[in-house]
């Protein structure tokens, strides 16, 4: 029996766009000027809108919250590549790529703030309801786009999870029977390098997320994640794959976490200043405003304006969210079924006499 | 005017430490600029301000402890509304009528049912059980409404149902108490002769440092004065002799083995001993008068964490060997002084068992953790004289001390529960043999 090597496998890096905002021009996806504006608005808007909820938590006006200060790049990029057809299926740190879809501000609030209604979004966004459970998404993302497929769609997935949900079963069957199906679903993973407080070497001995693809017999590439280029070259690139039947591809986005998991988090108890720190220089808002700079497409007072809209923007979503008006306490019951089966509606009834207030002799039991 | 709560800051938090302030009164402040800064158990937060405006008033001073839902600032934002000048004592919540959400839901579930109901009239009420209990429910013909549950939080438990279909549990009789008020034991009772005033001021005969009672150290005042006041202790003390025991880890140790500790046998011991004297591993409920015993038996182990005292507890430690309980006993004791030691670790414990042994003493009092029976104090296991058929020999022994609540079980039952302990401790081998 001969004794030899039957698979060796690679895994390919990619950045686009430096630290100092400098366009590899070999690798340059040659966007319009309009699109690269928008990246950047998108990223700044999920800042400025990330850092006002860390405030709004603070001040009791939303529950808790998890930010992704730093990681915008890694979720609008991946949002530009896609069609309006096709669906993200999002974790809990991608308001960039979930405003850039249409979702309002004042939805996401209402979320945060702990209401049901926060996960219903405009149905041309094609978002699923955020996922705070870790990979509990991913099957899911696997089963709509096998769905689509079998529907005759052009549409594909785009998932996002984090590299905490890598160590889930749920991360691991989704990838095997979407590559098994050759579902078009983009896996992309956000390693920001810390699950709470467990940091990314003690999470997987793994050297990168990207080669787990390898395994379950999909491409897989490892992007700057704070490169707002290289993010959407990988996924457009991958939806092309899906789109032509090719199956699944794994982007590994890495970036980092640069606040608390969530704000019920002191990140000051597992890691030190020290390590943030590098990660500050490489935020991808600075890198592609140089890069907006050197093609004269910004300056500072179209900064100021900028800014100015997002704060604008955002007051009026957090004064929605606030004057909202709660809807019946059983609209719970609507959002589960298209039409809800006797028995769902049976509990509905046995709820709405259980509240105070309610005729008791309705109650079922 | 606009009054500031202090928010619930993390998940679940029930109250913060003042370490600063950026304002003081008569200030102006602008929206989102910081106003504080507070530290509770999941991390130290700058609390920016809510609104802009004059900064009328603020509440507490660093060191200070503040409850969530307590006013912390008042701030004139040009709305108009006037606030109340309330005297500060007023607006300051105290635990009896904000208790810890956990604590209020407890109470909530626990609490009797108001009024006699009937299926047909009675108000509805929420009623916690798993389908498969309902279900059975419908074919005893019970309305589940009316079955007062006993399960964790007020569940009803199938259990339950069938003990109310057979007669035995009668829906429990009007009680005095409004829905949903906060049972006796919350302090508002009044006890003749006791006196809780201000204390001297003992800076007329010498100097003196205050520190506020913070978080922990100010639960275990909580929880111990509740245990003293409410729960009739009694304690029978006992000499163990471990000689044979403390031989076998010698030889443990000496053989290079993982370290056993005296405790864990301890554990093992007084969770096999709990199964046959069940009434001091329950807990008595004053508010439906009934004695609930508990059919599992995790341990609580008092450790001193340097900030206090904590109680992890180690579950099932009838179901795991001697060793894991060890290993147990180790990590959490690590996890409590780092101070990483979550709430679960603290929860459904059915017993205690202080070992103060290591720094000494011949022998203590414990005070029970409320709600358990029972706790036991382990003294210093020493060499000692002692009389063995007419001879005086040394042996090693070790004082124990069982505290118990006298109103369910009393000193006879104490004395049999502690003598099996010890025939456990004295000859080890013999139930080892059949224990898992």
């Amino acid at each position: 029996m001969p004794r030899k090597i039957v698979q060796r496998f690679q895994v390919p890096f990619l950045q686009v766009l430096d630290e100092k905002g400098k366009v590899d021009p070999k690798l340059d996806p040659g966007l319009p000027d309009e699109d690269l504006v928008r990246l950047y608005e998108a990223m700044i808007l999920a800042r400025e809108a990330d850092q006002r909820m860390l405030r709004l938590q603070r001040q009791g006006r939303i529950g808790t919250f998890g930010p992704a200060t730093g990681q915008e790049a890694a979720s609008v990029g991946p949002a530009l590549a896609m069609g309006p057809r096709d669906w993200l299926v999002p974790s809990f740190r991608e308001m960039g790529a979930m405003l850039m879809r249409g979702i309002p501000l004042s939805t996401i609030l209402l979320y945060w703030g702990g209401w049901e209604e926060g996960n219903v979004f405009p149905e041309e966004a094609r978002t699923l309801p955020i996922a705070v459970i870790l990979a509990s998404q991913v099957p899911h993302a696997v089963g709509l786009a096998y769905a689509e497929r079998l529907r005759g769609e052009d549409a594909a997935v785009v998932a996002f999870f984090g590299d905490g949900s890598t160590s889930e079963g749920d991360f691991h069957e989704a990838l095997n029977f979407a590559a098994v199906w050759k579902a078009p679903v983009v896996f992309v993973c956000q390693n920001n390098q810390w699950a709470i407080s467990t940091p990314f070497e003690k999470q997987t001995a793994s050297e990168t997320i990207a080669q787990k693809a390898i395994a379950y017999g999909m491409p897989g590439i490892r992007v700057d994640g704070n490169d707002p280029l290289a993010t959407y070259v990988a996924v457009r690139d991958a939806l092309a794959r899906a789109r032509a039947g090719e199956g699944p591809t794994l982007v590994e986005a890495l970036t980092y976490r640069l606040m608390m998991h969530t704000t019920a988090d002191d990140p000051t108890r597992y890691r030190s200043d020290e390590q943030v720190k590098p990660w500050q220089r490489r935020d991808p808002l600075v890198r592609t405003r140089l890069l907006l700079e050197k093609r004269k497409l910004w300056d500072d007072e179209r900064e100021a304006e900028l800014r100015a809209r997002c704060k604008e923007t955002i007051d009026e979503a957090v004064k929605a969210y606030e004057t909202w008006k709660p809807p019946r306490p059983d609209v719970p019951f609507d959002r589960v079924y298209a039409t809800p089966p006797a028995e769902l509606e049976a509990q509905r009834k046995e709820f709405l006499a259980s509240l105070p207030g309610a005729d008791a002799g309705k109650g079922v039991d | 005017m606009f009054e500031f709560k202090l928010p619930d800051l993390g998940e679940g938090i029930h109250e913060g430490e003042i370490l600063a302030w950026h304002v003081s009164p008569g200030d102006v402040i602008e929206e989102d600029a910081p106003l504080l800064d507070v530290e509770t158990d999941k991390a130290a937060v700058t609390i920016p301000s809510p609104r802009g405006g004059k900064v009328v008033k603020i509440v507490g001073k660093p060191g200070d402890i503040i409850e969530v839902g307590q006013v912390i600032a008042v701030i004139d934002d040009g709305s108009g509304e006037t606030v109340a000048e309330t005297p500060e004592e007023e607006k300051t919540p105290t635990p009896a009528e904000a208790p810890p959400p956990a604590a209020a839901e407890a109470v909530a579930a626990e609490a009797p049912a108001p009024a006699p109901p009937t299926a047909a009239t009675g108000p509805a009420r929420r009623v916690a059980a798993a389908p498969s209990t309902r279900r059975l429910a419908r074919e005893l013909g019970v309305d589940i409404r009316l079955v007062p549950g006993t399960g964790p939080g007020g569940r009803v438990t199938p259990e339950d149902v069938r003990r109310f279909a057979e007669g035995g549990a009668p829906a429990p009789a009007a009680p005095a108490e409004e829905p949903g008020e906060a049972p006796a034991f919350t302090g508002g009772g009044r006890v003749p002769f006791l006196e809780v005033g201000p204390l001297p001021d003992f800076t007329k005969w010498g100097p003196v440092e205050k520190e506020p009672l913070r978080s922990i150290r100010r639960r275990v005042a909580r929880k111990m004065t509740t245990s003293m006041v409410v729960v009739p202790h009694v304690a029978h003390m006992e000499d163990v002799d471990v000689t044979v025991l403390e031989e076998f880890r010698q030889r443990e140790r000496e053989r290079g083995g993982a370290r056993l500790t005296l405790l864990a046998f301890v554990l093992k011991a007084a969770a096999r001993t709990l199964r046959d004297f069940p009434m001091f591993n329950a807990s008595l409920d004053p508010v439906r008068e009934e004695i609930v015993y508990k059919k599992f038996w995790n341990i609580g182990i008092a450790v001193d964490s340097g900030r206090g005292l904590i109680v992890p507890v180690i579950r099932e430690v009838d179901r795991k060997s001697i060793r894991e309980i060890s290993a147990e006993i180790v990590a959490l004791a690590e996890k409590a002084r780092s101070g990483k030691i979550g709430v679960e670790d603290l929860q459904g414990g059915t017993f205690t068992v202080t070992n103060v042994g290591p720094l000494g003493g011949t022998g203590m009092i414990p005070t029970i953790n409320y709600p358990e029976c029972a706790i036991l104090g382990m003294g210093q296991a020493r060499p000692r004289p002692v009389v063995r058929d007419g001879e005086i020999v040394v042996r090693t022994i070790m004082p124990v001390t069982l505290a118990f609540d006298h109103r369910i079980a009393d000193g006879a039952d104490a004395a049999r529960f502690v003598n099996a302990l010890r025939r456990r401790l004295e000859e080890p081998i013999s139930w080892l043999l059949d224990t898992p």
